[in-house]
């Protein structure tokens, strides 16, 4: 294989996790719930997919429970800004520091101190019968593992659902004028409060990725800022499906090439390689955001006996 | 691009009936409250994984103030908390939310670092206030990047701040394992600064001077906020943004502004931790010192009179956490619970309170 497949094949690796959160944060946004627990609650998602993997002997299991946790979360910060309107960033970070301290706690009372921690096996790579065996595309795009396939069918479903649906038209009226929407019988508050559990379920399914891919177990700081970047990413793809996908290869591509610069030893010092993500998403940022566009309500509270419309 | 628009929790003006006793009695109540509720839940879960709960909160409230060294070691750790607090918080009453604290305190360290080992042979009387203010200068200059990218491209605050978290880690590993490396500590450590630059020492156990220091920026913070010109602007962007607009305040600068003194107080807590603590720079000295000033300036509601004493709360909480790992062989991260708890709670009884004053009404 040469170098330019394995470079690609890693990137498209690497972009599950950014897929996922930001797809997270997007579906949730488009209704008009920001979250900002996505660190919190990848590491929970990482924590939770890590230690039932490990006890049940499956990483499906883990999946699904590291889901069902952070759809929790979600549905939490969902009901608490709609039902009773408090502060969605407020609560956003209450909840990224509940997250963050589970997930430290959680392998701690499972695993204890140990030095020598406990692995669970990776996901297999898939290959699809046919497809893998064209050139470039197929060992990029078609030998990978299940969840790279579930990052690009969730992208596919969230456009089609929110483009294509009449449920999706409902979702983004909620999050561009919620009053419009309510004066025509679209339950404003159920609609956030899924969208957001949703959103949180992707974010703890992004960080259950983590373990299962890279390092086999739980490690303090192995989301690293993903969290973050998600958010950038959901803005960089202006709130929408297709654009947060081709993004993610972005994002990817300058987390791989970090990577590989520092390992090639090239002669810059590998600190400044690591903040190479971190930079370039704040340079691609300045430009990006002229044609970006947001969710008119994006953070706020509806409140349907409010005489502003604002 | 904005989307912080929801006027933060400023604590709730004192025009109900009761006048200003009664609301202060009702703030007293829902912390009291919060609190117990948390302490209860997170007994919950303590009995839950098999340990006694008293035995651990034994050992979280009274480590602090059963030896002077322990009362010493909180009073250390509550110089950064409370600065990062301040750095939270003074940002947060113009609607703005600074998570770069991090970034900003490591920052400022590594310039008082550069200064304390470069001019090693000044004097006191030179090199600290020099080490100090470089701490403060390059904090400032840190967060006036995230600020001009809020400003100029409108890049919302929360990412420009905490991107630029990451980069911090980046100059400090670099600093500390490049350029000034001891390498005779086996971690990304910097040689000490020279000895002009240590904060002084007093009391036995003995305690840096930054802790005066904090006390003199926390006081001065409150005035500024309550009682000066830039301050009630402050408040006025915090309150309603478009209101101070047509009333003449410049509001994106005061915003910038805001996030600029925020990284000041940030960088400032750095040189401390360099000058007053380790007498050098050590990669991760930032600690989680960031979340908990977050928590800190959220629990505190906004309100900079209130973040010193909750911080010292959460600094008691701090040191307590470890010696609670020890004795009573619960894990210290249940403290970062315990305070994600109170916090939710004490918006939670906001709620709650409001509801049964409605119904007496």
């Amino acid at each position: 294989m040469n170098e330019v497949t394995s470079f690609l094949q890693l990137v498209v690796t690497a972009m599950v996790p950014f897929i996922l959160a930001a797809q997270g944060t997007m579906i949730a946004g488009r209704a008009g719930v920001f979250n900002v627990a996505q660190e919190g609650l990848m590491m929970l998602g990482a924590s939770v997919g890590f230690l039932v993997s490990l006890t049940f002997g499956g990483n499906l299991v883990g999946l699904v429970v590291a889901g069902l946790g952070g759809g929790l979360f979600g549905w939490f910060l969902g009901w608490v800004t709609t039902r009773f309107r408090l502060d969605q960033f407020v609560i956003g970070l209450a909840l990224f520091f509940a997250a963050a301290g589970l997930a430290s706690l959680l392998y701690k009372v499972v695993i204890g101190v140990t030095l020598k921690p406990p692995l669970i096996p990776t996901l297999d790579d898939l290959s699809i019968p046919g497809l893998s065996a064209i050139p470039l595309v197929g060992p990029v795009l078609f030998q990978q593992s299940a969840m790279v396939y579930f990052a690009f069918l969730v992208s596919g479903g969230l456009y089609w659902l929110l483009y294509k649906t009449n449920h999706g038209l409902k979702l983004r009226s909620v999050g561009e004028n919620p009053k419009a929407a309510d004066s025509l019988g679209v339950n404003v508050a159920r609609t956030r409060i899924w969208c957001s559990a949703a959103g949180g379920a992707l974010m703890a399914l992004a960080g259950a990725y983590l373990p299962m891919t890279y390092t086999g177990t739980y490690t303090e700081g192995m989301v690293a800022g993903r969290g973050w970047l998600a958010i950038a990413l959901a803005f960089f793809g202006g709130w929408r499906p297709q654009y947060i996908l081709a993004g993610s290869a972005f994002f990817a591509g300058m987390e791989v090439l970090a990577l590989r610069v520092q390992v090639g030893g090239l002669d810059v010092p590998h600190q400044f390689i690591s903040m190479l993500p971190y930079v370039a998403t704040l340079l691609v940022m300045m430009f990006a955001l002229r044609w970006a566009r947001i969710p008119a309500f994006l953070g706020r509270n509806y409140d349907r006996e409010s005489r502003t419309s604002h | 691009m904005t989307t912080t628009t929801a006027p933060v929790q400023t604590p709730p003006r004192t025009e109900t009936r009761g006048g200003r006793g009664h609301a202060l009695a009702r703030q007293v109540v829902s912390y009291v409250v919060a609190v117990l509720m948390a302490f209860v839940v997170a007994g919950i879960i303590i009995a839950v994984l098999g340990h006694n709960p008293f035995d651990a909160y034994r050992a979280i409230v009274t480590t602090s103030f059963k030896s002077g060294f322990g009362f010493v070691e909180t009073v250390h750790k509550w110089v950064p908390l409370v600065l990062l607090a301040l750095a939270f918080t003074i940002p947060l009453a113009a609607g703005k939310y600074n998570i770069g604290g991090e970034g900003q305190l490591l920052v400022g360290a590594t310039a008082s670092a550069a200064a304390g080992i470069l001019l090693a042979d000044l004097p006191v009387y030179v090199l600290l206030p020099l080490v100090l203010v470089c701490g403060v200068l390059a904090g400032a200059v840190f967060a006036w990047v995230a600020a001009w990218l809020m400003d100029r491209f409108g890049i919302n605050e929360i990412l420009s701040t905490v991107l630029l978290n990451f980069v911090s880690f980046g100059i400090v590993d670099y600093v500390a394992s490049e350029v000034w490396s001891d390498p005779a500590a086996g971690h990304p450590t910097t040689i000490p600064i020279g000895e002009g630059g240590l904060l002084p020492l007093v009391g036995r156990p003995p305690m840096h001077l930054g802790v005066l220091l904090a006390v003199l920026v926390a006081a001065a913070t409150v005035v500024v906020m309550r009682r000066s010109v830039p301050g009630f602007e402050l408040r006025a962007v915090g309150a309603n943004s478009r209101a101070a607009q047509v009333h003449g305040i410049r509001v994106g600068r005061v915003a910038v502004g805001s996030l600029v003194v925020g990284g000041a107080l940030a960088g400032l807590a750095g040189a401390i931790e360099v000058a007053g603590v380790h007498g050098k720079l050590i990669e991760g000295m930032q600690s989680n010192y960031l979340l908990l000033g977050i928590i800190i300036g959220l629990i505190a509601r906004g309100n900079a009179l209130a973040v010193p004493f909750v911080a010292f709360g959460i600094a008691v909480l701090e040191v307590g956490s470890s010696a609670m790992q020890r004795s009573a062989g619960v894990p210290s991260e249940m403290v970062l619970i315990v305070e994600a708890l109170i916090l939710l709670f004490l918006l939670f009884s906001d709620v709650v309170g409001a509801r049964l004053r409605r119904s007496s009404r």
